[in-house]
């Protein structure tokens, strides 16, 4: 079974839309296997993606572009309790995960 | 999940931005779509859970606005397509990943086979998801406010 999601591109031309991530530093909670991530991250200054899922951020991981070694990192995590300081992030992005 | 939003509150600097985007039930059209057309063969069932989910979201961003941690700014909706080559493998993905909050009924199943037989070469089948990105601003109110309110006097 081949499924094509959102071949017409519209969620990054809307997350492009709606914020510029140039140089930003951001959280994405609910990352999965990094679906949405590789959308927005190229342009940040650094890029964390939480979920609670240990399989999909092994999928996430693999399949992060060489390019984003250094910039996007994953972690495992609830929402309810972020293992960060605050005020570290200048955007939050709920992928999906509300 | 209000929680959830305190601690993104947290630790997002002053005014930094909270972007909510997520799919709403919404009777989601199944088309059949070619280089040439497309055509409407009937909608997804809402189940009670989809349903329920959407709204204890919106309840939740509605609370933490009332609360003074976020401002909305800016909110629209888009389609965001799951596409298939065939029938089949539609019913077979909504039958694995979807079947808990979605449902496909026969008659749009049927229709949706009639269309991709008489259809041209390149049809695919489709499901027109709609989602809802909305942009919020971490206000400026005071940040330890609501800790002070459920931390119990110790």
């Amino acid at each position: 079974m081949t499924l094509y999601k959102d071949p017409e591109g519209s969620e990054k031309k809307y997350l492009h839309k709606f914020v510029d991530f140039a140089r930003a530093r951001v959280l994405e909670v609910g990352c999965g296997e990094g679906r949405m991530t590789w959308q927005y991250a190229k342009s940040t200054g650094a890029t964390i993606g939480i979920d609670p899922d240990r399989d999909a951020l092994r999928v996430a991981t693999v399949d992060r572009p060489s390019d984003l070694q250094d910039k996007v990192l994953f972690a495992c995590a609830e929402s309810e309790c972020l293992p960060f300081s605050s005020e570290t992030f200048d955007i939050a992005v709920l992928a999906w995960s509300l | 999940m209000v929680h959830a939003l305190e601690e993104i509150r947290r630790v997002l600097v002053p005014e930094g931005i909270l972007l909510d985007i997520r799919p709403l039930a919404d009777r989601w059209p199944v088309e059949v779509a070619s280089a040439g057309a497309v055509r409407e063969t009937g909608r997804l069932d809402d189940l009670a859970e989809q349903v329920n989910a959407d709204a204890a979201s919106n309840e939740a961003m509605q609370a933490a606005e009332a609360r003074g941690w976020f401002k909305r700014e800016q909110a629209e909706f888009f389609p965001f397509f799951y596409s298939w080559d065939t029938p089949g493998d539609m019913e077979e993905f909504i039958a694995e990943d979807w079947s808990d909050f979605i449902g496909l009924g026969e008659a749009a199943r049927q229709a949706t086979r009639s269309a991709w037989a008489v259809g041209e070469a390149d049809s695919r089948v489709r499901v027109r998801v709609k989602i809802l990105i909305t942009k919020w601003r971490v206000t400026a109110a005071d940040r330890n406010s609501y800790r002070r309110n459920t931390t119990a006097p110790g």
